[in-house]
């Protein structure tokens, strides 16, 4: 009798298992396992071992190459410098977090937030047109356009800036019609007005494509809706459009902001004595000052900075899924 | 108007005056298709019109021109009277419930319905008086504050009628507002709709491709294909009396004969008789003859009443669905009908009956006829 009432079960389980119908949906369930014949085990277990196979040498460089120099740094940032500019491992201290309420380095950090606060609104401003342009182009004429915004994006960045200080040049062609206008010659270069257009340039595509990815998305019969029940255009566009593609807005400037504060190139090629960001002094401690623990501490923060954007951004684009994931 | 089509002389509201939508010679150009061909039609205050149409025959183009979200490449259109061709949706005293709805998924149910006197500048407590009774209209009391994606497909169905009624529009357009909903939910709304017109009093235009529902909701329909209004009347007209041959095939189930007219009253099927039946076409022209199948009356062969015209035919298929049989019944040369003519061609009839009636099966012998009056004579 007991054997028979097992073959039943096992013949009817998908019908019978009522209780556990949901525990087997989700085999990560703790009961899940106990529910499962041998031979299914064996082949999850199979699925779980080609994953870990196939995973581990992407694991493995960037454990070499990222979370090791990241411990390293972290682990530095609390070190001494010693009176000959040497690094000196032991004697683990808050020194150099402490410096950072330097007013120097709050300075350096506030202009940093500042410059890359301005970027990311220019980014903005600039891309959104921009993205809704090619949003709603047709399919075809989209893709393509699409590959002209990407272009820049895949050449070299050096070249690329080197390329505006020429433009910006007090001898440069903007410069030149700038006189030939009649406004006199033209200084830009050197300054954070400078630093602050090679960042937009430099990163406005990081703007652009996750725009580009929420417009894309957009139904527009929302807006028809809006314009039906009494909206103008720009009435439709605030309340509406703008709503809908928050979550595209709220990844392009976490992604402008981040690589904007921390950044290091375009205010070394473009800015002045006078525009000294965090990026550049980061770098000056591990160079000519010889402040390992210093230049440690900042990048620290840096990167502390950048994971609270991520988070928001994470936040973001779940709370997009919940509100739009709707009614389509 | 394409020259075939019919027009009942006046609809309801017209003696109140001028009609709530006019439309005259209105055509759309996409591209290279045309949407919408040469379309008259005058719908009158407080009716329930039906713009019915197969997928594509320009319905839903039709209605977006009235609320201006697509505008005429050609032709008049007026909202009680007021030239309003080129005026933005948002200047247009009317509003639509969309085919998927098209709630905001980012405001609430209340915030969708205030949407609308919002924009027009309406708020404090006279909006959100007018919120709440359009929400209890709609019977929503107590979801005010979920989002679009926490009600069912029902309930979004109601937020969009709310969302358009609150800003009691002269002319509320629907474009399939129950398309997206199950059968038995459709059916529920259809009875509600109704009910919610005559209640509101508002000009309801309705677009839809089934045909039972703008049957069962209109007081008029017009029926649409390739972007031409075919005929417009009261759904018994329509279903009476179609216009031609796409009327009548599309309206309901029809049995169509092939033909040629002989004579105002007479048309000599290709299957090969000669019936009665009524029209204004000259003698020779094709046709073909629309009978019902509830028209169709089926007798054993030999057992027909002789003052009725008959065709001999045999049972092929005897269908038993509860409430009636339906029978299809081979007719013509090949049925063993009696003196076969050179040019005549075999054709089916579908006949409905009662299931009190007595079973027929199939290979068997019967004659096939009907009240002249129950037929319509339709050209291309």
């Amino acid at each position: 009798m007991p054997s028979l009432r097992r073959a039943k079960s096992a013949a009817t389980r998908p019908a019978d298992a009522e209780p556990d119908a949901l525990a087997s949906l989700t085999p990560t369930g703790p009961d899940a396992s106990a529910s499962l014949t041998p031979a299914e085990l064996a082949a999850q277990r199979r699925k779980r071992r080609t994953g870990t196979l196939i995973a581990t040498p992407g694991a493995l460089y960037l454990l070499i190459f990222f979370v090791v120099p990241l411990g390293l740094i972290t682990v530095y940032s609390f070190a001494t410098r010693t009176s000959t500019g040497r690094t000196s491992l032991s004697g683990w201290n808050l020194n150099s977090y402490e410096r950072i309420a330097d007013d120097v380095i709050v300075g350096i950090i506030a202009r940093s937030a500042w410059l890359a606060f301005l970027t990311t609104v220019l980014c903005l401003v600039v891309a959104y047109p921009f993205a809704y342009y090619l949003a709603t182009r047709p399919p075809r004429l989209r893709a393509r356009l699409l590959v002209l915004v990407m272009i820049p994006f895949w050449t070299n960045g050096l070249v690329r800036i080197f390329a505006i200080r020429f433009l910006l040049g007090s001898n440069g062609p903007a410069s030149a019609l700038s006189e030939a206008m009649g406004f006199g010659t033209f200084r830009i270069l050197f300054t954070p007005t400078a630093v602050v257009l090679g960042m937009v340039y430099g990163f406005l595509t990081f703007m652009v494509l996750p725009l580009y990815v929420a417009l894309e998305r957009m139904d527009w019969r929302l807006v028809e809706a809006a314009r039906d029940l009494y909206a103008s255009g720009a009435k439709a566009f605030w309340r509406v459009t703008v709503p809908l593609t928050r979550s595209g807005i709220v990844a392009g400037c976490v992604l402008v902001f981040v690589p904007s504060f921390g950044s290091y190139v375009v205010p070394e090629i473009l800015g002045g004595a006078k525009t000294l960001l965090i990026g550049s002094y980061v770098a000056r401690q591990f160079q000519a000052a010889r402040n390992w623990p210093l230049g440690a501490a900042l990048s620290v923060l840096v990167i502390v900075a950048m994971l609270v954007a991520v988070a928001i951004n994470q936040r973001n684009s779940a709370n997009a899924e919940r509100t739009q994931g709707v009614t389509r | 108007m394409s020259s075939d089509a019919v027009t009942s002389a006046s609809p309801p509201g017209a003696d109140a005056g001028v009609p709530a939508v006019e439309l005259h010679g209105i055509s759309k150009r996409f591209a290279d298709v045309v949407a919408v061909d040469g379309v008259d039609l005058q719908i009158g205050d407080g009716e329930f019109f039906a713009l019915l149409g197969p997928s594509g025959c320009g319905k839903t183009t039709t209605l977006r021109m009235i609320a201006g979200l697509d505008i005429p490449s050609e032709g008049r259109l007026a909202i009680f009277g007021e030239e309003v061709a080129s005026w933005p949706p948002d200047r247009r005293p009317v509003n639509t419930v969309f085919q998927a709805y098209a709630l905001f998924p980012h405001m609430t149910v209340a915030q969708n319905i205030a949407f609308g006197l919002q924009m027009r500048g309406i708020r404090g407590p006279d909006a959100d008086r007018q919120v709440a009774e359009a929400t209890a209209l709609v019977q929503l009391e107590g979801m005010e504050h979920r989002r679009p994606s926490q009600l069912s497909g029902g309930q979004q169905q109601r937020v969009a009628l709310a969302r358009a009624l609150v800003n009691h529009p002269k002319v509320l357009l629907l474009d399939e507002p129950l398309g997206a909903l199950d059968l038995k939910l459709r059916q529920e709304m259809q009875v509600e709709l109704k009910a919610l017109q005559r209640e509101v009093g508002i000009t309801f235009v309705f677009v839809t491709h089934d045909q039972e529902e703008a049957l069962a909701m209109s007081d008029r329909v017009g029926v649409m294909s390739e972007g031409r209004l075919l005929q417009v009347g009261t759904p018994a007209e329509v279903y009476e009396h179609p216009a031609n041959r796409f009327v009548a095939d599309f309206i309901g189930r029809t049995n169509l004969l092939e033909g040629v007219t002989e004579g105002p009253s007479a048309v000599r099927l290709d299957a090969g008789a000669v019936v009665a039946a009524a029209n204004e076409l000259a003698a020779g022209s094709p046709v073909a003859l629309s009978v019902r199948p509830e028209q169709v009356r089926l007798h054993r062969r030999g057992e027909a009443p002789g003052d009725t015209p008959c065709l001999d035919g045999v049972i092929t298929d005897a269908t038993y669905l509860g409430h009636a049989f339906v029978y299809t019944v081979a007719i013509g040369p090949t049925a063993g009908a009696s003196g076969t003519n050179a040019g005549e061609r075999a054709a089916t009839i579908t006949a409905r009956s009662e299931t009190g009636s007595a079973a027929l099966a199939a290979g068997e012998p019967v004659s096939v006829s009907w009240s002249p009056g129950a037929t319509t004579v339709v050209a291309d």
